[in-house]
């Protein structure tokens, strides 16, 4: 058996290498981490120090009041409804966020051409205009005695609808508004991951006589599994956030609170009623549900993994 | 330099320059102590289209063209966020000067807000000042035992009516309904010649309850009583929001927001629309070339006279520094003068709040000659009722609870007046009474 030792004074000479080996990534990530740190946990850290405090914003907290401000939320019954809100239009949105941008990305990738391209554009359209300038716009179409909407559908014999006013009809209205956005956008999304396809499998399976139906099913969609994925977590977590504007133009929660959701509440709270503590505490618990619902996501992802 | 010292003097003239730039913030504003004062104006009526931005600009620029020793800096403010904007400013240590404030969110600002005194900075001047402004007004903006609003864009409820569909509804539009039974029977014929009835706004777009106030004062209630207590679910404020909902239910008032309202009024789809005056040159706008536009006065219900209830906005001012307060000062009582309120009227459309004014050859004598439109609701003027604020700093949220979980669900959607106002004011005592 041979034994290396090495010198002494060689440890020595290389210790400062090492550490300056191990510091400088963290030396180079720390703009970012900063960055992370100043803007996203710090107001995170005082969003959850503001939750136990009675504060309305323009004067100093009158103080700690422990769990006060959430008890004040559990007992409204506001709250439960915005938080019910939000799990439907995150449901609501997920096949505009999935399924039909795929299926167009899908359509407009199987037939390239001016046409297509014309079309993509037309879709893309509302995604780049102001979003108050098209909630207002849709206001104005969708008044129920003088907007383009009652008219349209007086061609068919249908009598006016309050669509904004009609607790059955508002959320499915501001849900639509949103969704024409989201699908454009995501469509765009969809096509980018499609010209990024192996299309040596498409062109094998083609000479091998598969439909195009089965090339679609079997090869398409799987490759862009990812893609789905994440567009639909993406929904699901954001999807709240993505209605605000239409609500906040177009209905303000209303009516009966049908299109309310726990985004729009937490401004209500923050920012018209200046209940900071107890916006802050639902901002608190959106936070909690997110890492609840990541972490059971993770265990049942964990339990089907093959050991 | 060498190479390795240039980052370290680049890092160096950075925080130089943030240094200083800190330095520049926080330096005393000089403004306020040489020949020039420069204040802040937050203005929900500046910078907006039509008649209310227009004649907000006339009104900067006289006051301009009067005090050039004062440089007045208007920021824009979209109405329903006018307390919250302010909120926030003041929590930022940037809180505007002088701010024109909806009678609706002046309780929650008095309590709240830093909110000066306009009668102590006037000192003298103020006895003077006051003297011929409608006094129920300035009344309206005490607090704390001294006036601390000063009325400036003051509007009430009035009756807009379309002279073209009464005469095709057989309808004599030299005589328009003054009593809520007649305007129920005017929209009755307005309804049987294919157009909509009536609206009565009380959906306010800035989510005040003016017109609430409006409707439950003219009726016999009250929504807040002579001590502070919430009476809004009393059998006769119960009884008056329960003849707005009627007017919804037998088909006579279009169950829509009163953005749709304004569309349908200005386009000739409805008859009659019971709003604001601030309203004035929108309408007249709408009906220039489409119908003939005439005004009445506030209905009266149930044999008992009209109370109709203000809207609008008091001038209040923020500013701490002396200096600026003195600025202020100026600015509002050129504002509040008669030039002021004459301007008011003429540009933006709002009621004279100087008695003097509507008969003076001097002010709006010929004004009034040709624009016969104002003449019913300043023919009210007297009969107004003040603005009434539930209590403390939550006053505000409590009209908007009143607004949308009480009013909105029994006149748009058919919700029990009796059991929805019970439930609302009970939820609005708690809300009051937990300070």
């Amino acid at each position: 058996m041979t034994l290396t030792t090495v010198p002494p004074r060689a440890v020595r000479e290389d210790a400062p290498r090492r550490v300056r080996a191990s510091v400088r990534p963290w030396l180079y990530l720390s703009p970012v981490l900063v960055a992370i740190g100043v803007w996203i946990y710090a107001p995170a850290l005082f969003t959850v120090a503001l939750s136990v405090l009675d504060w309305n914003l323009t004067t100093p907290p009158t103080g700690f009041v422990g769990a006060d401000n959430f008890a004040r939320l559990f007992r409204s019954a506001d709250f439960w409804q915005a938080l019910a809100q939000t799990a439907l239009y995150a449901l609501a949105l997920l096949p505009f966020s999935t399924v039909i941008p795929l299926g167009l990305a899908i359509m407009l990738w199987q037939r390239p051409g001016r046409a297509s391209t014309v079309y993509r554009s037309l879709l893309f359209l509302p995604v780049m205009m102001a979003p108050v300038a098209v909630a207002v716009s849709w206001k104005f179409m969708l008044n129920p005695l003088v907007g383009l909407a009652n008219e349209v559908v007086g061609w068919f014999g249908v009598p006016p609808v309050n669509w904004l006013g009609d607790p059955s009809t508002a959320l499915v209205v501001i849900v639509a508004v949103t969704a024409a956005k989201v699908t454009a956008f995501n469509m765009l999304l969809f096509s980018a991951a499609l010209s990024g396809l192996d299309r040596r499998t498409i062109e094998a399976a083609r000479l091998e006589g598969a439909t195009s139906w089965e090339i679609t099913r079997f090869i398409v969609a799987p490759q862009l599994a990812g893609t789905t994925a994440l567009l639909g977590t993406l929904s699901l977590v954001l999807a709240g956030q993505w209605v605000f504007t239409n609500v906040t133009v177009l209905t303000q929660g209303g009516p009966d609170g049908v299109t309310d959701n726990i985004y729009y509440r937490i401004y209500t709270l923050g920012f018209e009623f200046f209940e900071t503590g107890t916006a802050s505490a639902a901002a608190v618990v959106v936070l909690l549900v997110f890492a609840v619902a990541g972490i059971a996501w993770r265990l049942v992802r964990r339990s089907h993994v093959p050991r | 330099m060498n190479r390795s010292t240039r980052p370290l003097v680049a890092t160096a003239a950075a925080v130089s320059i943030l240094a200083l730039s800190a330095c520049a913030a926080s330096a005393p504003d000089t403004s306020a102590t040489g020949a020039s004062t420069t204040i802040t104006f937050s203005s929900y009526s500046y910078g907006t289209q039509g008649a209310a931005g227009d004649g907000m600009q006339v009104l900067l620029d006289a006051f301009a063209e009067a005090h050039p020793d004062i440089t007045v800096v208007p920021e824009a403010v979209p109405v329903a966020d006018a307390l919250t904007k302010t909120k926030a400013a003041v929590a930022a240590g940037s809180p505007p000067d002088v701010q024109q404030l909806g009678y609706s969110k002046m309780a929650e600002a008095f309590a709240t807000l830093p909110v000066q005194s306009i009668e102590e900075i006037a000192g003298d001047e103020w006895d003077a000042h006051v003297d011929g402004i409608a006094p129920g007004l300035v009344s309206t903006g005490e607090a704390d035992g001294t006036v601390k609003a000063l009325p400036f864009t003051v509007s009430i409820p009035t009756l807009f009516y379309n002279a073209d569909i009464f005469r095709e509804a057989g309808l004599d539009p030299e005589e328009p309904p003054a009593t809520i039974d007649e305007v129920e029977d005017a929209a009755d014929a307005i309804v049987a010649a294919g157009h909509n009835g009536v609206y009565f706004g009380l959906l306010d777009q800035g989510k005040s309850d003016y017109l609430t106030q409006s409707v439950i004062d003219s009726a016999g209630g009250m929504t807040v009583d002579d001590d502070g207590e919430v009476v809004l679910d009393s059998a006769k404020a119960v009884a008056g929001i329960q003849r707005i909902q009627d007017l919804t239910t037998g088909g006579l008032q279009p169950a829509v927001g009163i953005d749709d309202a304004v569309a349908a009024f200005s386009t000739g789809d409805l008859g009659m629309f019971v709003a604001t005056t601030a309203l004035m040159s929108n309408l007249q706008t709408g009906a220039a070339d489409t119908f003939e536009l005439r005004t009445g006065g506030f209905p009266s219900f149930d044999a008992k006279p009209a109370r109709p209830t203000h809207s609008g906005a008091g001038l209040v001012v923020l500013a701490a520094d002396e200096a600026k307060q003195d600025a202020a000062w100026e600015f509002v009582k050129f504002m509040t003068s008669e030039q002021g309120y004459t301007m008011i009227t003429e540009e933006m459309g709002y009621l004279p709040l100087r008695a003097n004014l509507a008969t003076d050859d001097e002010f709006l004598a010929g004004y009034f000659a040709e624009n016969t439109l104002l003449l019913p609701p300043l023919g009210q003027l007297g009969d107004v009722t003040p603005y009434r604020s539930f209590a403390g700093a939550k006053s505000n949220q409590a009209t908007v609870m009143l607004q949308d979980d009480a009013i909105s669900p029994i006149i748009l959607r058919g919700a029990d007046a009796r059991q929805t106002m019970s439930e609302v004011a009970d939820r609005i005592r708690e809300l009051v009474g937990s300070e």
